[in-house]
């Protein structure tokens, strides 16, 4: 099930929200005692884990149980853990279960037919390739877990006694499938003691409706444009069909991720939790570095927290720094899916953020905003190309296309999607921008009463807009499944 | 210390609520349709559970599918969007181009092995049959009024597409133009505004200009009295763009003085079953339900045989939906046509009919139809 799927919005949705919204976060059953005191049911935990359960099964019926089974293994090393308090090595074997075993599904389902197919090009083996499916947000919930198993053996955080209260973090239905990532330290508390009010709930509902407008509007709409580019035959398209498409893609991507996370954080405040933010408005950054610290912010997070400071950081000299971003930036390439495309996009941008440390840093500050946002732009855009397409010949033959292999700087084609599709670009482009929320924050502190009522109406008018979309939803994938 | 209650924050969580559970609850009451005349498709039922159907999701789609295609007020929600992207200036719905007076087809590049094969099956056709065979492409109306489409708006150059055609017919076969006659008649009611096929007017504009090769004498336009049967026809082009403001259609009827007394309409619908036979080329129950089309000869069959009193020889039209108006004009001039859609068989049309009992043959297609046409290539099996 998706956000933006009629199913989820008007029936799921509802549903669970009524029923949550009505319970207290526990229930005390007198009659019933264990151990001399009255059972005490987290009611609204077991909601969450039931209702993200069917959520999930919705999607991946038939890989639920390994969410289970991997939920249960870490909440059981947390135990663990916790239990051996005093002895080192047994703490450290439980965190190595834990750990080996995310890592292992990982490597089982999103490697290994990237790593057979490799092996056996470069031996001239004949490894057969299991060609397993991706578990649907397998990437998130194994660093979600094991955000928990490390914290707590650097005595972080404190450990989680109930099962429930554990499974309910990884099956919280808002972020299961596609993020943010949420820490478990992000959400520690909240998920012992949280409130719902009228507030959270509107100021969720507010962030809720402008990502399903984000992934619904913005998002479906420019992605047809780059689904019919990227089908043409990149030896023949003029460079202004090359360069609308990427840019179709550009757009896409930011909305629909930024859009779903939007949503994710929206209900997780419905449902009383605070998510940490996931993106900035990336693409305003002056460098490729701030660009990182504005996009997919909890996946940078994750591997500065795991990786890149348990690696050393910057703090061991030049030589070791440039060895840990490079790993990092490996990684994060790699992580969004098993391909020569994917770690070398990550190479690029490790490349480059090493360079701007260097000193190209320094000059890219000095330089006028308008033109290092423009070089970051362009290093984005390109970097989409290496992202986007199938090979890595596929991504030269599309770069030379940009500038114009294909003969003609612009033909009938990229005239016809410039005109038919202009506004739909101008709003991407607008939305990309802070502009919006500046204009939105300047009539609170001029017109705070206009501000607070015109809020109820824009959520409604662009409810309904989104639905007439989604009632008419031929084109409605969602990029983020495949991580 | 309890907050003072937020006004704006309660209407936000009221109106959100409030959307969310009324369309649930409307479309739960209102009754399932299993086909959407409008959207002239059918509609997903309530899938089965099985376990097999949940684990491999079929289950979870249809249901998906089922949630949408019934949600309260669906093509309401669809119209309301297709106006405003069409007043935004996304003029490509759905794969037609919704144009200030009318809606016309947006056809792709076609795949020319797959065309080649057709002329060649026409081709042989021709030949084994030594008899006179013409052929006739008729442009659609994107072709027609391709200037009201907008600039670089990608759309098939019919003109140069029948010349392709035309130049691949061997000698056997007498090509018949439709196009200029259709050109010439553009500023007439020739093309349905809302539908793929052409008006009765511009089949008999056509049948007025093939009379000379195909040898009979066309009635001049004060010979028929014409019915004005339906104001109301909104075609498969209105079906994709569900879009209102295209005025809808006259499906205009043309009754011929000089025809003698009845005619008979033999249907073969499925074979080895006796065809079904009716005494009118005009199924007038389609009037009253969207598909007016239909009107003309029913809908398609594999095989309709007209029976006329009047004098002159036997017509076999090999065909797409184009020769039902069209065919009505012929019988004046024709004691027998069969005409035959070799999309609806899968045999050899020799089982069948035989071609030499007919003294001409007429092949008639849109050039949509023919551009993605696949199965003109049965001619040539045994």
């Amino acid at each position: 099930m998706v956000f933006s799927s009629l199913t989820f919005l008007y029936y799921f949705l509802p549903a669970v929200l009524i029923v949550y919204i009505m319970l207290p976060n526990r229930i005390t059953v007198n009659g019933i005692k264990i151990k001399g005191s009255p059972l005490v049911i987290p009611a609204r935990n077991l909601l969450i884990l039931i209702s993200g359960l069917f959520f999930y099964a919705w999607g991946e019926p038939k890989y639920v149980w390994i969410m289970i089974i991997s939920t249960l293994i870490d909440y059981t090393a947390g135990r663990l853990i916790d239990r051996f308090d005093d002895s080192p090595k047994k703490r450290t074997a439980f965190l190595l279960v834990s750990v080996i075993m995310n890592l292992g599904l990982l490597a089982v389902f999103k490697y290994s037919s990237f790593i057979i197919t490799n092996i056996n090009g470069i031996f001239g083996l004949g490894i057969p390739d299991p060609k397993l499916s991706l578990p649907i947000g397998i990437s998130f919930y194994t660093f979600q877990s094991m955000s928990y198993t490390i914290d707590l053996y650097m005595r972080k955080i404190k450990v989680q006694k109930s099962l429930i209260g554990f499974t309910s973090y990884v099956t919280l239905f808002p972020q299961i499938v596609a993020g943010p990532i949420v820490r478990y330290e992000d959400v520690a508390a909240e998920i012992e003691e949280r409130t719902v009010n009228i507030g959270k709930i509107s100021e969720g509902i507010g962030k809720f409706v402008k990502g399903l407008a984000k992934k619904v509007l913005l998002a479906n709409n420019i992605g047809i444009i780059w689904t019919q580019v990227k089908a043409m035959d990149y030896g023949e398209i003029s460079a202004a069909t090359a360069w609308l498409g990427i840019l179709a893609f550009t757009f896409q991507i930011y909305f629909d991720f930024s859009g779903y996370s939007d949503m994710a954080v929206g209900l997780g405040k419905m449902l009383g939790f605070n998510f940490p933010k996931n993106f900035d408005h990336p693409y305003m950054s002056k460098s490729v570095s701030e660009f990182w610290r504005r996009w997919h912010i909890t996946l940078g997070t994750w591997f500065r927290e795991y990786v890149y400071i348990p690696l050393g950081g910057n703090r061991k000299g030049i030589g070791k720094t440039v060895r840990n971003l490079l790993i990092v930036w490996g990684l994060t390439g790699l992580w969004h899916g098993a391909s020569w495309n994917f770690l070398l996009w990550g190479v690029y941008f490790g490349i480059l953020i090493v360079i701007e440390r260097f000193g190209w840093g320094k000059v890219l500050e000095k330089l006028p905003a308008p033109i290092s946002m423009l070089y970051t732009f362009l290093i984005a855009v390109f970097g989409w190309v290496l992202f986007d397409t199938a090979t890595l010949t596929d991504a030269w033959n599309y770069i030379r296309a940009m500038f114009g292999a294909g003969g003609a700087f612009a033909d009938s084609t990229s005239s016809y999607i410039f005109t038919s599709n202009a506004i739909v670009y101008a709003l991407c482009i607008f939305a990309s921008t802070d502009i919006f929320g500046k204009l939105v924050k300047l009539l609170r502190k001029k017109r705070r009463k206009l501000a607070e009522y015109a809020a109820p109406v824009a959520m409604v008018c662009v409810l309904l807009l989104c639905t007439a979309y989604l009632v008419d939803a031929t084109y409605n994938p969602f990029l983020y499944f495949r991580f | 210390m309890k907050k003072k209650l937020n006004i704006p924050n309660v209407i936000t969580c009221i109106a959100f609520f409030a959307i969310l559970l009324a369309f649930p609850i409307i479309t739960a009451f209102l009754p399932k349709e299993s086909f959407s005349q409008t959207e002239n498709r059918t509609l997903q039922s309530m899938p089965k559970i099985s376990s097999k159907s949940v684990m491999d999701r079929s289950f979870m789609n249809k249901l998906e599918t089922f949630v949408s295609d019934h949600f309260a007020g669906r093509t309401g929600w669809i119209k309301a969007k297709n106006s405003m992207e069409i007043a935004l200036g996304k003029y490509e719905q759905n794969g037609v181009y919704v144009l200030d007076r009318r809606i016309v087809e947006k056809i792709d590049e076609p795949d020319y092995d797959s065309v080649d094969k057709s002329i060649a099956a026409v081709n042989k056709f021709a030949e084994e049959n030594n008899m006179p065979v013409f052929f006739m492409l008729v442009p659609t109306s994107a072709e027609i009024y391709a200037d009201e489409i907008p600039e670089n708006a990608p759309s098939l150059n019919q003109k140069e597409f029948i010349r392709y055609v035309y130049d691949g017919l061997g000698k056997s076969v007498t090509p018949m133009d439709a196009y200029s006659v259709m050109i010439s008649n553009r500023e007439k009611y020739i093309y349905y505004r809302t539908d793929h096929h052409w008006t009765t007017q511009g089949a008999y504009l056509v049948y007025s200009a093939a009379g000379k090769k195909m040898g009979y004498t066309p009635y001049g336009s004060n010979m028929y009295d014409i019915e004005h049967a339906s104001n109301s026809f909104r075609g498969t082009f209105y079906s994709k763009a569900l879009y209102d403001k295209t005025p809808p259609d006259t499906i205009d009827i043309y009754h011929c003085n000089a025809d003698r007394g009845d005619v008979e309409v033999l249907i073969t619908s499925e074979f080895g079953k006796e065809p079904e036979s009716y005494d009118s080329m005009y199924f007038r129950e389609y009037l009253d339900v969207k598909d007016k089309y239909s009107t003309f000869l029913g809908t398609n069959q594999p095989i309709v045989t007209i029976k006329s009193n009047n004098d002159g020889g036997k017509l076999l039209i090999i065909k797409d939906s184009y020769a039902h108006c069209y065919a009505p004009f012929l019988t004046s001039h024709y004691s027998e046509i069969t005409l035959v859609d070799l999309r609806y068989i899968q045999i050899s049309y020799k089982q069948l009919i035989d071609p030499k009992d007919y003294d001409q043959v007429l092949f008639l297609y849109n050039v949509s139809s023919f551009a993605s046409d696949i199965n003109l290539r049965k001619l040539a099996y045994d």
